[in-house]
C-alpha cells in the first residue's frame, strides 16, 4: 500500500519491459505445454482479479457475481465464433462488451443502493447466469457445452499456444499498466475517499454514484475479458466452469495477494493457481479447502502476500523509503492564496429555504445573502437548524422549498459534487478526513486538475514530474499552517487541532468562491482558535465568502461581518454583530428569557 | 388453469413463502443489530434439513429431532459469530476490506457444504414428513387436493414468526436489540451487554434457519447445493422489506413465494428466475423496499 510519491517512470517502465521480455521468451524456453497452459491461465485470470481488486480494494464495493460476467464474456465470444462464424477478435470484443453492458445494468443497483445490497444483487446475478448456462440448453448447450470454438492460435498448431500466450500477455500488461496508473493517480485518492467517507467525497466534488458505477462496469469488463480468453484457450466450454466457486476463487486471489496493491492480483492469482494444482487430487474436499483458505487469509493474514512482504522488509531493513519526505528548502513566507473569481453582487444567496424531517420543520423560510469577501456567521442554540441549513446549502440534503443561488446561478437542484465544482467548499463539524490517505493526499483531494485522463496518464507514464505541481501546491498550503512536516502522516496520527487545519487546507485547495465552515474551532484551545481566525481572515481577504457556523461567541463577534441568528429553525435576527448581540429576541433565545423576567421569576420563587 | 390447480399453486407458494420469511427474518435480525449477516444462511438451512432428515430416518421422534437440530444450529450460530465474524473487529481499520465478513461467512458455508457432501453424498434425497403419515397425504380444500404437510408448514412457520415478533417487540431483550441497532456505544452506556446481544442475534438467525430447514425438508428435495438458492431468495425477500421492516419481510416473502409458484407453473424452465429479476428491478426503482422510506444518512 505504500505508493511512492516521486514518480520514477524509467524504473517502472524498465520493469514493464522486463515483464514483456519474460512473457515473450517464456513459451520459447519452456517446452512443457501444460506449463504454458498454466501461464496463459495465470495471465487472463489476473486480468479479472485486477478488476476485482480495483472494485473491492479501492472503491470498497463487494461483488459476488464476477463469475457471471466471466460467463457472459465466455459464452458471448464462444457462440459468436462457433455458431455465427465471427472472426475471433470481433467475437471477443463483442463478448467483453456484453459483459460490460451487464455490468452497467447490475451497476444500476450499485448506483441506487450501497454496500450490502450490491453484494446481494451480484450474488443473485451470478446465480441467475449460472442457472441460465445450465438450463438454457438451446443456447448454451447446458452441461454438454458449446463445441467447435476456434482456438486463438492464428492457424498454427505448433506455435498456437505461444501466440496465445503473447496475445494474453500483451493484454495483461496493458491492464496492469492501467491499474498501476489508477493506483498512483487522483483516481485512487477519489476512490478511497468515496469508499471511506461519502459525504466528504461529495462535497469535495466527486460524483460518487458515477464513480461507483464506472468502477463496477470496469470490473465486469475485466471479468468478461478473462472469460473471452478462457473460451478461446480451451475451444470448448460448458456450464460447470461458471459457478459461485469461480467467483470465490477470484475473491480469494484478490485478498490473498494483498487488497488494493498493484501486484497483489498477479501474486494472488499465482498462489491460488498453485494451491489449485496442489489439491487437484483432493477433489472431494476442495470446497472445504477453499473455505479454510478464505477464513485463514482473512482472519490471520488480511494484509495478504504483498503486505506480508512489506512487513518483513520493514522488519529486516527498518523503515524504508515509502512515503514522501519533506523538502527542506521551502519558502518561509505564506504563499499567496488564489483570488476568487470576481463577480457582481452576493456570491451566495439563500432564499426562503425550508427543510422538514417528517413532521418536524428543521429550517423554516430562512433567507440570507453573503457578499463577496465577507464572513457571515450563522449562530443559534443547539438544534436551531444551523447544520441542516449548511447541509442544504452544500447539497448533502435536498431542501423542501426555497432556492439557493451561487454566483447568481440557481443550484437548488444540483447535487453536492456539482456545487463543489461551481465553487462551494466546506468543512465538517465532526472531521471528515480520509484515514487511508496521507495528510497531503487529503489536501490533494481538493485540488482540481484540468488535465484530461489521457494527459494525466501519459504524464504518469513518461514524466518524472507527474503531479509535481499539485504536490507542491498541497505542500505549500500545509506549510502555511506549519504542517509541512506532517504531510506524510496519516490523519489519525495527528492531534485534533492539526486535523481541523488539514480539513481547512483541503477546502482552501478547492479555490472556492464560498466556503462553509461548520464549527471550525469547536474543541480547540484559544491559541489554536486564534490560528484558525487568522486563516479565515486571510481566506476572506483573498475574496472568498465564508459562511461560518460556530458556538464560540467571542470568535464569531471578532470575525463576522454579518450575523444571522436561528432559533427553532427560524431566523430571529440578522445584522452587524453589535446590533445582533443587543437584540432582545437573541438574548431570550440564548438565555431562555430576558434578564428581567429571570430575575422576576427568582423573586417570585423566594 | 382450473380452480383446484389455483388453490394448489397458491398453497405451495404460501408454504415456500413462509419458509422464505423465516430464513429472511434471520438475515434481517442479524443485519439490524450488527449491519452484518450470514452469507451462508441458506447453507445453515440446508444443513438443518439434512440433519433432521438423518435423524427422522434413524427413527428419532419428531419433537426430539426438532430440539436436537435447534440446539446444534444455535451452537453453529454462536460459533459463526465467535470465530468467523468477531475476530474481524480486532483488526486495525479492516485491512481485508470492510466486507471481510461476507467472505468469512461464505467460507464457513463452503465448509458446511463439503461436510454435508462427505456425510450424505451429492445426490438429491427425500426427507420423511414431519406431521403426516406420508409425503403424499392429501386433504380436500375448496375441492382441491392439498398436501397436509404444506398446510402444516404454513401454520408452523407463521406461528414461529409471530412468536419472534412478540419477542422482538414485547420483551426487554427485543428492545435491547433495537438499542444496539441504533448505536452499540449508547446501548453499552445504558447497561446493555452489547456482545451478548450480538451473539444472540446470530444464534437467533441460525435458529430461524434451523426451523426453516426442518420444515422445508419434507416439501422439497434435499441436496447439498440447495443452500445458495435459499440464501439468494432470502436476500431478495429481506430487501423487499428494506432490511428495516419485519412486516415488509413477511409480506415480501409471501408475495415472492406465491409469485414463484405461479411463475414456475407458467414456465417450468426459468420460472424461478422471474421473481428474482422482478425484485432486482424493484430495488433499482425503490431501493428502500416495499414499505421503506428513502432514507439518507449524512452528518
Amino acid at each position: 500500500m505504500s505508493v511512492e510519491t516521486h514518480n520514477s517512470p524509467w524504473l517502472r517502465n524498465g520493469a514493464y519491459a522486463a515483464m514483456a521480455v519474460a512473457i515473450a521468451v517464456f513459451p520459447l524456453l519452456i517446452s512443457n505445454t501444460f506449463h504454458i497452459h498454466l501461464a496463459q491461465t495465470l495471465l487472463y485470470t489476473t486480468i479479472a482479479v485486477i478488476g476485482l481488486n480495483l472494485l473491492l480494494g479501492l472503491s470498497g464495493q463487494m461483488s459476488m457475481g464476477q463469475a457471471g460476467f466471466y460467463a457472459i464474456g465466455a459464452y458471448g465470444s464462444a457462440l459468436l465464433t462457433a455458431k455465427l462464424d465471427w472472426p475471433i477478435a470481433a467475437a471477443m470484443i463483442a463478448g467483453i462488451a456484453l459483459a460490460g453492458v451487464a455490468g452497467c445494468l447490475v451497476g444500476l443497483v450499485a448506483l441506487r443502493t450501497r454496500g450490502l445490497y450490491l453484494a446481494m444483487a451480484t450474488l443473485a446475478f451470478g446465480f441467475m447466469v449460472e442457472i441460465a448456462t445450465q438450463r438454457w440448453v438451446d443456447l448454451t448447450g447446458g452441461t454438454m457445452g458449446v463445441y467447435g470454438i476456434p482456438g486463438l492460435d492464428f492457424g498454427s498448431s505448433t506455435m498456437g499456444k505461444t501466440y496465445y500466450l503473447w496475445v494474453v500477455g500483451a493484454v495483461y500488461l496493458a491492464v496492469q499498466i492501467a491499474s498501476d496508473y489508477v493506483m498512483n493517480s487522483r483516481i485512487r485518492r477519489n476512490l478511497l475517499a468515496l469508499k471511506e467517507n461519502e459525504s466528504a467525497a461529495r462535497t469535495a466534488g466527486i460524483n460518487v454514484p458515477a464513480w461507483r458505477t464506472v468502477v463496477f462496469a470496469v470490473s465486469s469488463l475485466a471479468a468478461g475479458t478473462a472469460g473471452a480468453f478462457f473460451t478461446h484457450q480451451n475451444a470448448y466450454i460448458n456450464s460447470d466452469a461458471f459457478t459461485l466457486n469461480l467467483t470465490l476463487t477470484m475473491l480469494i486471489a484478490t485478498v490473498i495477494g494483498g487488497l488494493g496493491t498493484s501486484y497483489g492480483p498477479l501474486i494472488g492469482t499465482l498462489i491460488t493457481l498453485m494451491i489449485a494444482e496442489l489439491i487437484a487430487s483432493l477433489y472431494d474436499v476442495s470446497f472445504m479447502i477453499n473455505g479454510f483458505i478464505l477464513l485463514t487469509v482473512l482472519l490471520l493474514f488480511p494484509q495478504g502476500a504483498i503486505g506480508l512482504v512489506q512487513q518483513a522488509g520493514k522488519f529486516l531493513f527498518g523503515r524504508t523509503g515509502a512515503g514522501p519526505e519533506t523538502p527542506t528548502a521551502m519558502p518561509d513566507r505564506p504563499v499567496a492564496l488564489p483570488a476568487a473569481p470576481p463577480s457582481n453582487g452576493p456570491t451566495l444567496v439563500v432564499e426562503n429555504l425550508t427543510k422538514r424531517y417528517g413532521g418536524v420543520v428543521a429550517v423554516r423560510d430562512v433567507s440570507l445573502s453573503i457578499e463577496r469577501g465577507t464572513v457571515h456567521a450563522l449562530i443559534g442554540p443547539n438544534g436551531a437548524g444551523k447544520s441542516t441549513l449548511i447541509n442544504c446549502v452544500s447539497g448533502l440534503y435536498r431542501a423542501d422549498s426555497g432556492c439557493i443561488l451561487l454566483n447568481g446561478r440557481d443550484v437548488t437542484g444540483l447535487p453536492a459534487h456539482a456545487r463543489a465544482h461551481m465553487g462551494l467548499a466546506r468543512t465538517f463539524q465532526n472531521l471528515q478526513l480520509v484515514s487511508s490517505l496521507t495528510v497531503m493526499e487529503n489536501v490533494q483531494l481538493g485540488i482540481r486538475s484540468n488535465r484530461s485522463i489521457v494527459g494525466d496518464f501519459s504524464s504518469w507514464l513518461l514524466s518524472s514530474s507527474f503531479e509535481a505541481e499539485e504536490r507542491a501546491r498541497a505542500l505549500a498550503l500545509l506549510q502555511q499552517f506549519g504542517m509541512a512536516h506532517l504531510a506524510a502522516a496519516r490523519p489519525e496520527d495527528l492531534p485534533y487541532g492539526h486535523r481541523k487545519l488539514a480539513e481547512l487546507a483541503r477546502a482552501i485547495a478547492e479555490e472556492p468562491a464560498v466556503m462553509l465552515l461548520d464549527e471550525p474551532v469547536a474543541g480547540l484551545n484559544d491559541r489554536e482558535a486564534q490560528e484558525i481566525a487568522d486563516v479565515i481572515r486571510r481566506i476572506r481577504d483573498s475574496g472568498t465568502s465564508i459562511l461560518l457556523v460556530e458556538h464560540n461567541m467571542e470568535f464569531v463577534m471578532k470575525l463576522a461581518d454579518r450575523v444571522t441568528v436561528l432559533d427553532y429553525g427560524e431566523r430571529i435576527a440578522q445584522g452587524a454583530p453589535e446590533q445582533v448581540q443587543k437584540d432582545p429576541r437573541v438574548v431570550e433565545a440564548y438565555l431562555g428569557g430576558s434578564l428581567e423576567q429571570s430575575a422576576g421569576k427568582l423573586e417570585a420563587a423566594s | 388453469m382450473s380452480a383446484a390447480n389455483f388453490v394448489q399453486l397458491l398453497l405451495s407458494g404460501l408454504a415456500m413463502g413462509a419458509i422464505y420469511a423465516l430464513t429472511a427474518t434471520g438475515l434481517f435480525i442479524a443485519h439490524l443489530a450488527t449491519t452484518r449477516l450470514n452469507f451462508g444462511q441458506g447453507d445453515f438451512l440446508m444443513f438443518a434439513a439434512y440433519l433432521s432428515m438423518a435423524l427422522l430416518l434413524a427413527g428419532v421422534p419428531v419433537l426430539l429431532v426438532m430440539v436436537v437440530v435447534l440446539v446444534v444450529l444455535a451452537l453453529m450460530g454462536w460459533g459463526l459469530e465467535r470465530f468467523a465474524i468477531r475476530p474481524l473487529d480486532r483488526m486495525r481499520a479492516l485491512v481485508g476490506g470492510q466486507y471481510s465478513w461476507v467472505l468469512t461467512t461464505m467460507g464457513v458455508a463452503l465448509i458446511i457444504q463439503n461436510v454435508v457432501t462427505l456425510l450424505w453424498g451429492k445426490s438429491s434425497q427425500y426427507s420423511p414428513p414431519l406431521f403426516s403419515a406420508n409425503r403424499q397425504n392429501v386433504v380436500q380444500v375448496f375441492g382441491a387436493g392439498v398436501f397436509v404437510e404444506e398446510l402444516l408448514v404454513i401454520v408452523a412457520a407463521l406461528a414461529v414468526i409471530l412468536l419472534f415478533y412478540a419477542l422482538l417487540y414485547r420483551t426487554r431483550q427485543g428492545r435491547a436489540i433495537y438499542a444496539v441497532a441504533f448505536s452499540p456505544d449508547t446501548a453499552a452506556l445504558l447497561g446493555i451487554d452489547v456482545r451478548r446481544t450480538v451473539v444472540l442475534v446470530f444464534v437467533m438467525a441460525s435458529v430461524l434457519a434451523a426451523i426453516s430447514g426442518v420444515l422445508v425438508g419434507p416439501i422439497v428435495t434435499v441436496q447439498p447445493h440447495m443452500g445458495l438458492v435459499f440464501t439468494v431468495k432470502a436476500f431478495a425477500v429481506a430487501s423487499l422489506g428494506g432490511f428495516a421492516n419485519p412486516l415488509g419481510v413477511l409480506v415480501g416473502a409471501i408475495l415472492f413465494g406465491v409469485a414463484e409458484s405461479f411463475s414456475n407453473y407458467v414456465n417450468s424452465a426459468f420460472g424461478d428466475l422471474y421473481p428474482l429479476l422482478l425484485v432486482m428491478a424493484l430495488l433499482v426503482i425503490k431501493p428502500s423496499g416495499l414499505f421503506g422510506e428513502a432514507k439518507t444518512d449524512v452528518r
